[in-house]
């Protein structure tokens, strides 16, 4: 006889459910202790809502002023000023670039310092882990704060702002990636007798690549839209105009401001994608899609 | 019964099965056997629509299958079961509810995305888990479970889905020797006591005659062998493993995982 579901009659459910209660269902602690999860989560979420007056009717009043500054945007002009905006979104987009490139190869050694798997040793991953924790537990407009005051206004502050912060973010995301590596390969190196540097080397060095590239792309994007806030600070840039503009209420001039930088990421996007398939892609050829 | 007319697969220029026509009455066990790269696996995963035939037609009891398309096609899927050499569990999540999986095709699916489950399928899911033998490693995840086990396990789950026939696409290649054989004799079972048609991809040879009513040879794309086991002769043999007839270190049971009994002697190799 073939099995069917509608041999299951009420009897022979409870038999089974005899034999496997925990089949049918988890134990009252943990029933419990669910749903004390849940409750806890959604009385927090009601509270922020409370807390923060986040009423419908407080949006609506808003939206009217919103929609007076959007009015004001339009048409975009473009000033007397084109050749300085367009210096300072090169200034921008080079600081963006800068600042990835030497924190995503000074993350790699502090990646695999905090990965588990290449430093089993506690105490140290301890103080590299809280190390990579500060380096990004400090926005990166904080970190442009201090450097404009250090070393004055200018782009020089907004790349050390995004090396620090980087740094910080890209070992975390590294260290994942590590952490999830396969442990095959690695035994197979280190099988052949390879010495702890040949195994990071070849044992998981080739595996994690294509997730920490595309990590330093993303965080180049996402770069090229956050420097722009650098420069509002005064760490350089097209965000210096941007926050002129708003300042002085040049709503139209700061209306095209915004579409050069939108532009700018858009084409960054583009070609970070190109990079992408070219690397990484490839091997993510799959059969047959989900159907 | 099963009947696959003329029916073969291309990638691109290559060609992974030339042309097959089979017969197979019902609750038949049937071992295919050939070379990696044979296209023993692309058949099976045309069988269950994996994989799009380029030309050709399956048909079961009548129906053809092989122009289904949408729900339907996704109800036969569930119709023929697939057990994989990799066993294809989801290694996250516990065996109770990677078996309850395999009543995807018959749930709604809300409540199959919320991991609802009725206690009719919670106590369908340990009742093949106890055919299996496994009822007792439910609540643990897949992941922890050794290579048989999770086998087992994935054959438990190809149970639950009520299956008129189970493809069997290497099933035993990743096991050792007795994983292989409660793996083995778990098929036989179910083809015997359920009466569901069961294929399975072997690559050893004295597995497929051991447990087999059938056996197709398959080699290059073509069926070059179909009958009962004791037609097979080492003639046959050494053509649908493409040995040379005159090399003398191939023997049967070299092919074999299972074979305590006659372990084969090692072979000096010239230096």
């Amino acid at each position: 006889m073939r099995e069917n579901i509608a041999n299951f009659d009420a009897a022979s459910i409870a038999a089974i459910r005899a034999r496997h209660p925990l089949a049918f269902q988890a134990p009252l602690s943990v029933r419990l202790r669910n749903q004390a999860a849940w409750f806890a989560f959604f009385v927090l979420t009601a509270y922020c809502f409370w807390t923060f007056d986040l009423s419908p009717a407080r949006l609506w009043a808003g939206s009217g002023t919103l929609l007076d500054v959007a009015s004001r945007m339009f048409p975009p002009t473009v000033g007397d000023a084109f050749n300085d905006y367009l210096w300072a979104l090169f200034q921008t987009i080079a600081m963006a670039f800068l600042g990835t490139v030497i924190a995503a190869v000074l993350a790699v050694p502090l990646g695999l310092l905090c990965a588990r798997n290449v430093l089993p040793v506690r105490i140290a991953q301890f103080f590299f882990r809280r190390t990579s924790d500060t380096l990004r537990g400090i926005d990166q407009v904080i970190w442009a704060l201090i450097f404009v005051r250090a070393v004055g206004l200018g782009p020089l502050a907004g790349i050390l702002a995004i090396i620090i912060s980087d740094t910080g973010t890209l070992a975390k995301l590294y260290s994942e990636a590590i952490e999830n590596a396969e442990k095959k390969q690695v035994d197979g190196i280190r099988g052949c007798g390879g010495n702890p540097l040949q195994t990071i080397r070849f044992g998981i060095i080739p595996q994690v690549l294509p997730v920490m590239l595309s990590n330093v792309l993303y965080i180049f994007e996402s770069n090229t839209r956050s420097a722009t806030i650098l420069g509002i600070v005064g760490a350089g840039g097209i965000g210096f105009y941007l926050a002129d503009r708003i300042r002085t209420m040049l709503w139209e001039e700061a209306s095209f401001i915004m579409i050069m930088i939108l532009i700018a990421v858009y084409v960054i996007d583009w070609i970070s994608k190109l990079i992408r398939r070219r690397l990484i892609g490839g091997a993510a050829e799959t059969s047959g899609g989900l159907h | 019964m099963l009947e696959i007319r003329n029916l073969g697969k291309r990638f691109g220029e290559a060609t992974a099965l030339k042309s097959v026509s089979l017969d197979i009455p019902a609750g038949q066990m049937v071992g295919v056997i050939g070379r990696s790269g044979a296209g023993k696996s692309t058949l099976l995963r045309m069988i269950n629509r994996l994989a799009e035939p380029s030309h050709g037609d399956i048909i079961w009891r009548g129906e053809a299958v092989s122009a289904l398309r949408g729900k339907p096609l996704l109800a036969w899927r569930a119709r023929c079961a697939m057990i994989f050499q990799q066993f294809n569990l989801v290694p996250r999540l516990d065996v109770l509810t990677n078996v309850m999986l395999g009543r995807a095709a018959y749930k709604g699916t809300l409540p199959s995305l919320l991991k609802v489950f009725s206690p009719a399928e919670r106590a369908m899911a340990i009742h093949a888990l106890e055919r299996l033998d496994c009822a007792q490693l439910a609540l643990q995840r897949a992941e922890t479970l050794s290579g048989g086990q999770q086998q087992r396990v994935a054959i438990a789950r190809a149970l639950v889905q009520a299956p008129e026939m189970m493809l069997a696409d290497e099933p035993i290649a990743s096991l050792d020797p007795r994983s292989a054989i409660l793996v083995m004799d778990a098929l036989r079972r179910i083809n015997r006591e359920d009466g569901i048609t069961v294929l399975c991809n072997l690559h050893t040879l004295d597995t497929a005659r051991q447990y087999c009513d059938r056996i197709v040879g398959i080699a290059a794309g073509e069926v070059i062998f179909d009958g009962v086991p004791a037609a097979l002769d080492d003639a046959m043999v050494r053509r649908i493993y493409g040995v040379a007839d005159n090399d003398p270190r191939f023997d049967e049971s070299a092919t074999s995982t299972t074979a305590f009994e006659n372990i084969p002697s090692l072979v000096p190799i010239a230096a």
